[in-house]
């Protein structure tokens, strides 16, 4: 097993805003998926997960209705509204143009500074 | 049905998820997890443990939810509100005594601010109201009489096409009768210029008001009744309009109701009907009274502009009638009541500002006094994690919730209050104000109460919320130890004191003077003796009476006073005109024989009968009165007053000296005057003083003459009586109509029933100083009461806090003279100091105090103030303090 990862502030609405948006999910769902995609690397911090999708819920990024499970449970499904998307990929954008910044900084070798 | 969907659905939207959701979403997170934890090879009670402990309880879920979506700041308040509310019902005791504390201030605050709003800040219902002005013309040698100023029609036409003026409203109020029934009936009524409807800008309650179109065909013959008048005549009957009012024998059609809110006007008195003023409009010399409204941001030297033509015409219709010193000036309609009823209010409201700052501290004082007695509460909230800002919140919270109780206890009671001064003083406030609780003046109180919550709940918060705990937690009572605060506590206690002092003082100061008031020799004996009016009939519009000639309207008043002075136990019946002490006369100019180094001799000339002083036990000092024939005739005779004489003949004996009044003549078509009325006259006696210009002035110099020599269409009767005079209505009614069936009393405000005492009741300087005396006694009651209480509640807990103190002290012997010393003595300490500041306080104020309430600051009775204050307080301090003595030394220390 690989090394866990520990998130950075506010990242993990990021991963949950990405998680719902492959297709509707219930909230254990979504700890899943983002576990699985990780190659289970994350560790999700259990307290401040639910707090995380309350809070994407008020906003307005997700809605949730309650539906049925896989093993016909009655669980509340999580969706991507276009509000979310649209945060999403301004997020995605945001985040992939740091992490480049960050990284070609820290590419750098001695020379080439 | 679609707006309310749509309000649902909106609420939906923004509505909180509820708990019983959260808590099932959370639930089946738990379920997949254990399950998956049971895959993966976990026994199931071992699942269900992990499960709970990586995801938490789900009776908690609900919590995390409400603080991620940011509600939890509302959810603690609303639970600190709860606490605080349970709290109080637990103390019924300290809730009562902290509510009513509250309830008091607040109470008197908002009724006082509730009535200046009504007077002063919004004392009208017409349109532009602070842009309209009455002309009023000044005496520069006597500032403070005014009068108003009425114009002729053509200067009325002028006015109001002058530049600064927006429009003008012209008035003119009259006697008449509403005839048609078994008797006519007495009432006021008022002609509108019909700009009327648009000038007030008042909707009417049912129809229209007067329009330009009822000035058609020289005046259309419609009336628009007052609220109160169609409450009375019609029985507020909603079907009125269109109906037949009779007036002076001619029909008018009834068009319109004001509403109540409408009282136009206090000039003479509210009419009871408006008419059109194109009925009277071309009767010779009629008068317009004019309401003038200025366009917006006219400057007051603009607006003067409009009366230079008025005063130049004045001066040339009437030369000599006007005083030298004379001008004319346009004040604000509110102008007459801002000057003395605004000085009032203001210091009204000071005086209940002062009993708010009193019952604020005094909650103050219950609180830490109360929170000693918490102080094992709020150290197991800061041991198990409470910060110090969480625990002066609550603290704050609770102070709020009863300020907030006390609030709405106030409010109830300021409905109440606010009508109380109008009671006391009616004429001191405009006839439209009247006391509502409005928007203002409940955002006046709510703003009020949170910051009269914060006001006495921070010190106790600040104070009780920085205890350690580890001091404070042992459960015992620390009793031996002083307790902290106690400085807080005398300063709060000095402080109430000294406000409690000043308040005293001051309603020592306001009965001083009012008793003062009371004691001012009158030169008159009011005692049992009434004023009765008459008024003849009138029998046609603008038409006035059959006994038109001097000699006829003379011999039906002598008639009528004959047959008033016949009534068994009518001692005496006189007729006069405008004669009421404590004012009576009208300022006149006069010439007197031989040299004179008056410029222009000024007096009151007051019409009377020579009956007249010994109605009012008027004492002849020289000389003579004249007698029943020179009354009828009228001429060559008069009689003044100790102040004439002394100020104008006091070189020679007054009796048989000169004077002539140029100015007694008839001015309208109401007034006649006997044949040589502006002759020399004989001076035959002098009579003493009798108050002429208020209870509060000097008497000014009179000239008594036979009232026959210049008529009008009403006198009064001045009937003194055996016992009460109002016993004798009735058979004065029936004396009066046996001369003339039909002929009423009037109603009048000039010219109504009244006893002599209720005219000086109604003296403006009189009712400010009951009003002052009454309201700043209870005032200073209640702050003494709120002091008292605060000093008593601190002994109590103090005392009840060092029982052990107070045991061992005992047992060791001290004497308990010294225990109850030592019990009482920060509060009295304190009290004292409160006095002691209060006087220095009271005597730098002195001067200021005293120019507000035009008075003299009694010296006496702040000192007696201070003298019963010490007292009390001294009794409120040992009273709660015997306990300390009573307290057995045994079971004191059995605690130990």
């Amino acid at each position: 097993m690989a090394k866990p990862v520990e998130l950075p502030q506010g990242t993990l609405e990021m991963l949950i805003l990405k998680a719902v948006s492959l297709g509707p999910l219930h909230g254990y769902g979504i700890l899943l998926r983002i576990q699985q995609i990780s190659g289970e690397r994350l560790e999700i911090l259990q307290g401040s997960f639910y707090t995380a999708i309350y809070r994407l819920e008020r906003r307005g990024w997700i809605k949730g209705a309650w539906g049925e499970s896989e093993n016909n449970r009655r669980a509340r499904f999580y969706s991507l509204t276009a509000a979310g998307a649209r945060q999403l990929k301004a997020e995605t954008a945001k985040w992939t143009d740091m992490a480049a910044v960050v990284a070609a900084i820290l590419g750098k070798k001695t020379g080439e500074i | 049905m679609s707006l309310l969907a749509a309000i649902r659905k909106r609420w939906r939207s923004i509505a909180p998820r509820n708990s019983n959701d959260i808590e099932e979403e959370f639930r089946s997170t738990l379920q997949a997890y254990q399950e998956d934890l049971m895959r993966q090879g976990l026994a199931k009670e071992e699942a269900r443990r992990k499960a709970h402990l990586d995801l938490g309880r789900p009776s908690a879920q609900n919590e995390t939810y409400r603080r991620a979506i940011g509600l939890r700041l509302f959810d603690e308040l609303g639970g600190d509100i709860r606490y605080g509310i349970r709290n109080l019902r637990r103390n019924p005791g300290f809730a009562a005594v902290a509510v009513l504390s509250l309830a008091i201030g607040i109470g008197a605050t908002t009724a006082m601010f509730s009535l200046i709003y009504a007077v002063l800040l919004h004392p009208f219902p017409y349109a532009g109201a602070d842009r309209i002005t009455y002309l009023f013309g000044f005496d520069e040698k006597r500032p403070d009489a005014f009068s108003f100023v009425t114009l002729s029609k053509a200067q009325f036409d002028d006015l109001s096409l002058a530049g600064p003026v927006e429009s003008v409203l012209g008035f003119n109020p009259t006697q008449m009768e509403v005839t048609g029934g078994a008797f006519p009936e007495e009432i006021a009524s008022t002609y509108l210029t019909e700009n009327a409807g648009a000038f007030f800008g008042v909707r009417p309650l049912l129809g229209r008001n007067i329009e330009p179109s009822d000035a058609e065909n020289g005046g259309r013959s419609v009336a628009v009744l007052n609220y109160r008048f169609w409450k009375r005549y019609f029985g507020g009957d909603p079907h009125v309009i269109g109906q037949t009012l009779e007036i002076n024998h001619a029909p008018y059609t009834i068009i319109g109701v004001m509403p109540r809110s409408f009282a136009f006007n206090d000039l003479a008195e509210v009419a009871d009907v408006y008419l059109p003023f194109s009925l009277i409009s071309n009767v010779p010399n009629v008068n317009y009274v004019p309401w003038i409204k200025l366009r917006p941001r006219v400057t007051p030297a603009a607006a003067n502009t409009v009366l230079e033509p008025i005063a130049r015409e004045m001066a040339k219709r009437d030369p000599g009638r006007l005083p030298q010193n004379w001008h004319l000036a346009l004040k604000p309609i509110i102008w007459t009541f801002q000057e003395n009823t605004g000085r009032t209010l203001t210091l009204l409201l000071a005086g209940v500002v002062l009993l708010l700052i009193i019952g604020c501290a005094n909650c103050s004082i219950l609180l830490l006094a109360r929170g000693r007695a918490r102080r094992h509460e709020l150290a197991i909230r800061s041991a198990i994690g409470a910060s110090r800002w969480r625990i002066a919140r609550q603290l704050l919270v609770e102070a709020v919730v009863i300020a907030c109780t006390g609030a709405l206890l106030g409010v109830a009671a300021s409905y109440w209050l606010a009508k109380l001064p109008m009671v006391l003083s009616p004429d001191s406030f405009p006839a439209e104000s009247f006391i509502r609780i409005n928007a203002p003046i409940l955002a006046f109180c709510v703003d009020l109460a949170l910051l009269s919550g914060v006001l006495f709940g921070l010190v106790p918060a600040l104070r009780l919320s920085r205890g350690d705990s580890a001091r404070m937690l042992p459960g015992r009572q620390d009793g031996g130890v002083a307790a902290p605060g106690k400085r807080r506590w005398s300063l709060l206690i000095a402080a109430q004191v000294a406000l409690t002092l000043l308040l005293m003082a001051t309603a020592g100061t306001a009965i001083h003077s009012f008793l003062g008031l009371l004691r001012t020799p009158l030169g008159y004996d009011p005692a049992n003796v009434m004023r009765l009016g008459i008024i003849l009939h009138n029998h046609a519009r603008g038409e006035n009476d059959g006994n038109q000639s001097r000699e006829a309207r003379t011999a039906y008043f002598e008639q009528l006073r004959e047959k008033i002075a016949s009534v068994p136990g009518v001692f005496t019946a006189a007729v006069a005109t405008d004669a009421t002490p404590p004012y009576s006369g009208a300022e006149n100019t006069f010439e007197i024989d031989g040299a004179s180094d008056h410029e222009q001799p000024q007096a009151r000339v007051t019409l009377v009968d020579q009956r007249y002083f010994a109605a009012l036990h008027i004492p002849v000092l020289q000389g003579r009165v004249w007698n029943a024939d020179e009354n009828t005739r009228g001429d060559f005779i008069a009689v003044v007053n100790q102040a004439f004489a002394t100020r104008y003949l006091s070189s020679s004996n007054a009796v048989g000296r000169q004077l002539r009044i140029p100015g007694l003549i008839a001015r309208n078509r109401n007034q006649v005057a006997s044949a040589q009325s502006t002759t020399w006259r004989q001076i035959v006696g002098v009579v003493g003083d009798a108050r002429n210009d208020g209870l509060d002035h000097p008497v000014t110099p009179a000239i008594y003459l036979p009232y026959t020599t210049l008529l009008r269409a009403y006198e009064q009767f001045f009937v003194h009586t055996q016992g009460d005079p109002l016993a004798y209505l009735q058979s004065i009614r029936a004396a009066v109509a046996s001369v003339a069936p039909g002929q009423t009393l009037s109603n009048s405000n000039f010219n109504g029933t009244l006893t002599l005492n209720e005219a000086i009741e109604r003296d403006a300087q009189y009712k400010s100083q009951r009003l002052f005396s009454i309201l700043f006694g209870v005032f200073s009651a209640m702050a003494l009461a709120l002091a008292l209480v605060g000093i008593f509640s601190l002994v109590a807990y103090s005392v009840a806090q060092r029982t052990t103190e107070f045991g061992v002290r005992l047992a060791l012997g001290a004497p308990r003279r010294h225990v109850l010393w030592v019990a009482a003595r920060i509060a009295f300490v304190s009290a004292v100091a409160g006095i002691v500041i209060g006087l220095a306080v009271d005597s730098f104020l002195g001067a200021v105090l005293a120019h507000w309430m035009q008075n003299t600051f009694a010296a006496t009775s702040l000192m007696a103030a201070a003298a019963l204050l010490a007292l009390s307080a001294l009794l409120a301090c040992l009273l709660p303090a015997r306990h300390a003595i009573i307290v057995s030394p045994t079971e004191a220390l059995r605690y130990e």
